[in-house]
């Protein structure tokens, strides 16, 4: 009788999970975080969630997922009706999370003029899809270029490069007087890593991948330039096989390597990997991507991280306990704070006047240029787009195919996979 | 004394209670109950999931969608026209060869020598099954640090020898990764190869084999003639088990290449993790995962039926 008891408990604890409400709580707030799940970047998350509950006695429980598997999980947790009540995005998901139930447009819960009186415009804007407001700012800033200035000087480098042909010839000069070095650290491996350096650097001679119809027109003499240059980098040793995102980090942080694209968090994983914290910051050079001819604009892409919010039925309040998080995070408390750390710039108005006096991130911004969108993220196919421009680009930089061909081959690939697309 | 008499079936005392159906049905019911947790825990963990992909392979079902749309056919048929799902049979079967005729070769020569008397050989032969002992992730992981190309052993030797100007990436070319994962396995299998062929020449009938020698045969002819005839049914087991456990490899190419440069080392299974869990196709990661199934069955088939008629 006691098992047959037990056996309805359970399966009366089912139901109620298959068909209640479709967000996890196990504390006041739960919280989605891939900074949660990075080493350096979990005391600073941990300092939040102890600041937000001593103000207001709510407590949150911050839920790790590695940058990689973030996504991922937030469409499986919709699936197993586990969503969290506040998650950590990167910028470019955003298109594809926005189709997950119980997304609340933020618009409708702090109103729209409010959140423009509050945060920096070109912030607010990565959190906006069409009208609505998906997304809160956490840290902005640019993908851009990073110089190591003390490998620049080994190389007899006094001024920084504006101009492909002088960025070329700085590489030259490092790669002939520092040995053993590798002057550019250009993601050659990593498909997610390859398209940002690829992306930079087609802008940079005026190609796009994809156009804001959904159209592929990467067969282009621009895009065709821009490959053709990246792969004479590697053919030169100006560049090197088997480098991502983190081997430029290490390679930076131990004074062998000039120059690399990154997030303005570098600064901290360089002050890490270098083991000499911030006495590093003075080697970094936070620089504008070089342009193709003298006058042309320098280019970055947008980057930052964002705060969504599910709720049953989409709908929320000011006081919520989710909400009076969203609000703790997007503080002066918090904003001048966890950015810092993070080498990031604040989101909202009044902490980047706070934080106006931090050299690095005064440079950064100085640097950014015109900060585009991430032309690939914001599609609905984004990693089969990432794989496909990924893995031509790979195959031009290691010689398995000409620039030409991977160029051909990458317009036929991207155009079969936006056939089915959308934003 | 009669014929039919003689014939006569031997007549035991038996209890007027016994029932030979009876019996039989007993021993029936007692060897299902003994098979049923075995039955159950195989249909969770793999006839359930297996059915499961089975159906989901004729589904469109990506991981934005909250319910799977029923398709038919049409991922086979988007498999049929895809050069890379075709480019990871190829990769497979040049995998699962090359590792195979490596493994065989080298365990039976390792089998061969630690058969021989000499000092020290029981511990080498405790040696010899490191690999085996150490994780399969981990043994990748030191043939990468061998293989990298800023901080490997390789490179570090041949430019010490003047034998290269700068390093090389070994694993950016897709001879290189494949080597590298190919070895990587052959260095990982051996040891269970080689206590395979160990076993098998415990039982060589050295009589035989010291009589060829005595006619003149060398080495070689002993190895042919006597020892590869002796140890054929060990040959075709470790074989069998080689090419199913080849066909199934992941961990360590995926820890080594991760399938790369582009997609050298993208055997079926890093596909369909690829399809299942970066581009979130589980439909069409489940319809690859079919068809790699397919190619399983038949070394499967044959390993079981060894076994069988063995037993």
């Amino acid at each position: 009788m006691r098992t047959m008891k037990r056996m309805a408990g359970a399966l009366g604890l089912a139901a109620a999970m298959a068909t209640g409400p479709n967000i996890a709580h196990a504390a006041d707030v739960s919280f989605m975080s891939f900074t949660y799940a990075e080493q350096a970047g979990k005391p600073s998350v941990e300092k939040m969630v102890e600041g937000f509950k001593d103000q207001t006695k709510l407590t949150v429980e911050p839920i790790g997922y590695a940058w990689g598997d973030m996504q991922k999980n937030l469409f499986l947790r919709a699936r197993s009706r586990t969503l969290p009540d506040v998650a950590q995005l990167s910028e470019r998901w955003l298109p594809s999370v926005a189709s997950l139930p119980g997304l609340v447009d933020l618009n409708t819960v702090y109103g729209k003029d409010k959140l423009e009186a509050i945060f920096a415009p070109d912030a607010l804007a990565i959190g906006r899809l069409g009208d609505k407001q998906l997304a809160l700012p956490l840290i902005s800033g640019s993908i851009g270029m990073i110089a190591n200035k003390a490998v620049l000087e080994k190389g007899g480098i006094a001024d920084l490069p504006t101009t492909v042909e002088d960025f070329r010839k700085d590489l030259v000069a490092v790669r002939d007087k520092v040995p053993n070095s590798v002057p550019y650290t250009m993601a050659t491996k990593n498909n997610g890593s390859i398209l940002i350096d690829f992306m930079l650097w087609n802008w940079v001679f005026g190609g796009q991948l994809i156009d804001g119809q959904g159209k592929a027109v990467v067969d282009s003499d621009a895009s065709r330039q821009a490959l053709a240059f990246m792969v004479g980098l590697v053919k030169d040793r100006l560049a090197a096989p088997e480098i991502d995102r983190p081997d430029a980090r290490r390679l930076m942080a131990q004074g062998a390597s000039a120059f690399f694209f990154d997030a303005p968090q570098a600064r901290t994983f360089l002050r890490n990997f270098s083991g000499e914290g911030e006495a590093f910051d003075k080697n970094v050079a936070p620089i504008k991507t070089p342009v193709l001819h003298q006058g042309d604009q320098s280019t970055s892409i947008q980057w930052g991280h964002l705060l969504v919010q599910f709720a049953s039925g989409a709908s929320a309040k000011p006081d919520a306990p989710a909400d009076q998080f969203l609000t703790y995070l997007t503080s002066d408390a918090v904003q001048t704070q966890f950015p810092v750390e993070q080498s990031a710039l604040p989101v909202t108005k009044s902490a980047r006047q706070a934080v106006s006096n931090d050299p690095y991130l005064a440079a950064w911004a100085q640097a950014t240029g015109r900060a585009r969108a991430n032309e690939v993220g914001i599609w609905s196919n984004a990693a089969e787009l990432t794989t496909i421009v990924g893995e031509e680009v790979q195959g031009a930089l290691l010689g398995q195919k000409s620039a030409d061909e991977a160029i051909a081959s990458m317009q036929k690939r991207l155009a079969t996979s936006m056939a089915s697309a959308r934003k | 004394m009669a014929l039919t008499e003689v014939n006569r079936p031997l007549e035991l005392p038996v209890s007027p209670l016994a029932n030979r159906r009876g019996l039989r049905a007993g021993q029936r019911r007692t060897g299902i109950l003994l098979l049923l947790p075995a039955i159950a825990v195989f249909a969770v963990v793999i006839l359930y999931p297996f059915l499961k992909a089975l159906g989901l392979s004729l589904f469109r079902y990506t991981i934005e969608m909250t319910a799977p749309e029923f398709i038919g056919l049409g991922n086979f048929r988007t498999i049929a026209t895809s050069g890379e799902v075709w480019n990871a049979f190829l990769v497979t079967a040049i995998y699962v060869l090359f590792t195979t005729v490596g493994t065989l070769v080298l365990g039976l020569g390792w089998a061969l020598i630690l058969n021989q008397p000499f000092r020290g050989r029981a511990v080498l032969r405790s040696f010899s099954l490191l690999p085996w002992v150490l994780p399969s992730t981990v043994s990748a992981f030191i043939w990468g640090w061998i293989f990298n190309a800023r901080f490997g052993v390789l490179n570090a030797i041949l430019l010490e020898l003047g034998l290269i100007d700068y390093p090389q990436a070994w694993l950016s070319t897709p001879q290189g990764a494949m080597l590298a994962v190919v070895l990587t396995k052959i260095w990982l299998s051996i040891p269970l190869f080689m206590a395979f062929f160990l076993a098998g020449l415990q039982n060589l009938d050295r009589e035989q084999v010291d009589a060829a020698r005595i006619d003149g045969a060398g080495n070689w002819a002993v190895l042919r003639d006597h020892v590869l005839p002796h140890l054929r049914p060990v040959l075709i087991v470790v074989v069998v088990i080689g090419v199913i456990g080849n066909l199934q490899q992941f961990d360590t190419i995926f820890a080594l290449t991760g399938g790369g440069p582009v997609r050298a080392t993208t055997v079926l299974s890093i596909e369909v993790y690829k399809q299942a869990f970066e581009q979130w196709d589980i439909g069409f990661a489940s319809a690859i995962g079919v068809l790699w199934v397919a190619t399983l069955i038949a070394p499967a088939f044959f390993y079981l039926r060894m076994l069988v008629k063995g037993a």
